[in-house]
């Protein structure tokens, strides 16, 4: 697969006069500014404008060291772990470093102990504490798979710069949560496997990107998804779907050689991003697991 | 737009009569239509120029913003709202001279447009880009509410929502496992923006599913509704269910109206509808204080199979 590079010039006139970028078209939002920052590294590429996207970034991120998912919106959201993705020079080491520790205070409301302390005045019994933790979208709600699995992305990328015994079993803890999270057929979907006793089916993203997340972890744990993931590949629902699923394939060295490419449009700024960031990887550059 | 001219928008574009006449105030018995509809065929043209008409809804020059529920790609099964009855109510509403935008925000998957393409909007409905809004990526203003039921104290919302003069809630007549049935008014989840609160929109379900529906409720009271019971799902819905034709449309401007006539349609309680009776009242809610016109419920009611954990639900 080649690197488009028509589709860069594409998210390059997208870009908003502020210096983010729209995910279709209006106000800038943090997710399509960080997808087409990630698709410039990706395509070896220099961002154009970026001394307003780093001030628009930058005044993205809130006191509490979060990032808000676009201006009008007071709340650090799981957006947080897409920023922490780029390189600290990107929006500064100091800011960095705090989008990180926001991250890190961070994990599923399920494991709040004031819930289990409220669980217990209810039910009259103390549950033992939740063994695997993952990240919500919103802080004060429950753990899912897409946050997670960037959180986790975010980690690795930290770890690389200064590993830590710490950081090391958050992304160990988190990767098991995104195991225990899997679907019966072997992929994932947005995080509920199995409701009210009956399983539920996986989806094409999240199977790619909780392999993109698993990267390094036992191969012999992940048939099952590899399956699932090639046999998603032949199904045309989404350019998104199809580029997440080369991304984690390609982590795993599992991509056939004859993986039918998307014939679907892309038709977000995301959409274009991942398409391109997907034939970085086969090209031998993941920009979220190389540096 | 800000937030008080949405409403005063809304008001002037609902105060007209309905069916019968309807004075602003005081509270009348709200009107729900029951339309036969057999199948998704090119008869549900006229069914829905028929349905407008008799709620003579005043929409010439207004913005009306109709909402699907769009939530998996599954082309051939009856979870998403059929994409013909969707493109009849657009012709329907532009007869009427209104600008007509359809909006959703879906739940669980991200490819908004491209769930919309494999539920066959792109092909039924000439245009459908140029006049679809994602709403899980739309802008956003945040919006308080007055008198919360659930734990919210705010929400964000979208623009395309905020700044309509009519919101036509167009759900498919489902059960749901969590909330026993979603209608007009659970469909209003999709108005909550993805891009911030998530997929799913969890902060809906930590603030509690039927508080938040009636929360939603209170800021739309008088959004229209155009249920698609053509052919809905039973059993494990909203997802997971059975196809289940009941042959119907329901119609009406009063979300609660609709959503209890519905639920007497399906052979639901609704009663036992928490968010029903958050939103409405145990009287508001009761069959004779709805005005009924179209078909009678006894004639097109259809048993809507529930999952075990629902049987209780069952209209007795």
């Amino acid at each position: 697969m080649e690197i488009d590079h028509s589709a860069l010039d594409n998210i390059q006139a997208a870009q908003n006069p502020d210096g983010g970028w729209p995910y279709r078209q209006g106000g800038s939002w943090t997710e399509p500014t960080v997808y087409a920052l990630l698709a410039h590294q990706a395509g070896r590429a220099a961002p154009p404008r970026i001394a307003e996207t780093k001030i628009w970034l930058g005044a993205s991120q809130q006191p509490d060291g979060g990032f808000k998912p676009r201006r009008s919106v007071d709340q650090s959201t799981w957006v947080t772990s897409l920023v922490a993705l780029l390189p600290p020079e990107t929006i500064g080491a100091e800011s960095h470093a705090r989008a990180l520790a926001w991250l890190l205070r961070q994990s599923g409301m399920e494991t709040s102990p004031f819930l289990r302390l409220g669980n217990f005045i209810r039910d009259g019994k103390l549950a033992g504490p939740p063994a695997l933790s993952g990240w919500p979208w919103f802080p004060g709600t429950a753990a899912w798979v897409t946050p997670t699995c960037l959180a986790i992305l975010a980690l690795k990328q930290d770890y690389r710069r200064r590993p830590t015994n710490g950081l090391r079993e958050r992304i160990a803890n988190a990767q098991a949560f995104l195991l225990s999270r899997r679907c019966a057929d072997g992929g994932w979907n947005h995080g509920s496997a199995r409701s009210l006793g009956y399983n539920s089916d996986s989806y094409p993203e999240t199977t790619g990107q909780a392999l993109v997340a698993l990267a390094g972890a036992d191969p012999s744990r992940l048939p099952e998804s590899f399956r699932a993931a090639q046999g998603f590949l032949g199904q045309q629902r989404s350019s998104a779907g199809a580029a997440w699923l080369r991304l984690g394939l390609l982590a795993h060295q599992q991509l056939p050689a004859a993986a039918p490419l998307s014939s679907m449009p892309c038709r977000t700024l995301p959409d274009s991003a991942l398409t391109l960031m997907a034939a970085a990887a086969e090209r031998g550059y993941n920009v979220f697991l190389d540096t | 737009m800000r937030r008080r001219d949405f409403l005063l928008g809304s008001a002037a574009a609902l105060g007209l009569s309905g069916c019968g006449s309807r004075p602003a105030a005081p509270r009348v018995r709200p009107c729900v239509d029951i339309t036969r509809a057999a199948a998704y065929s090119q008869d549900i043209y006229g069914a829905m120029r028929r349905i407008l008409a008799q709620h003579r809804l005043n929409v010439r020059g207004r913005r009306v913003v109709l909402k699907p529920n769009l939530v998996e790609f599954e082309p051939e099964s009856s979870i998403n709202t059929n994409p013909l009855v969707v493109h009849a109510a657009v012709e329907a509403f532009r007869e009427l001279g209104a600008s007509v935008v359809i909006a959703e925000g879906p739940g669980h998957r991200r490819g908004t447009l491209d769930l919309a393409d494999a539920a066959g909007y792109f092909q039924i409905i000439p245009g459908f880009e140029d006049i679809f809004t994602d709403l899980n990526l739309d802008e956003v203003s945040r919006v308080n509410l007055q008198r919360p039921v659930s734990r919210l104290s705010s929400l964000y919302l979208p623009h395309t929502v905020l700044g309509s003069d009519l919101l036509v809630s167009m759900p498919k007549m489902k059960t749901h496992h969590w909330a026993g049935a979603t209608l007009s008014m659970k469909n209003l989840f999709g108005i909550v923006p993805g891009g911030v609160y998530g997929w799913p929109k969890n902060v809906l379900h930590w603030a509690g599913i039927h508080q938040s529906i009636a929360d939603l409720h209170s800021l739309f009271p008088h959004h229209f509704a155009i249920v698609d019971g053509i052919v809905g799902m039973d059993g494990n819905g909203p997802i997971q269910g059975r196809p289940k034709a009941a042959g119907v449309i329901v119609s009406g401007r009063d979300p609660v109206a609709v959503d209890a006539t519905c639920c007497r349609i399906m052979q639901i309680d609704p009663a036992r509808i928490e968010y029903l009776t958050l939103a409405g009242g145990l009287e508001g809610i009761e069959a004779k204080n709805i005005e009924q016109i179209g078909e009678n419920i006894d004639s097109v009611a259809t048993r809507f199979d529930l999952i075990m954990e629902l049987r209780e639900l069952r209209k007795v």
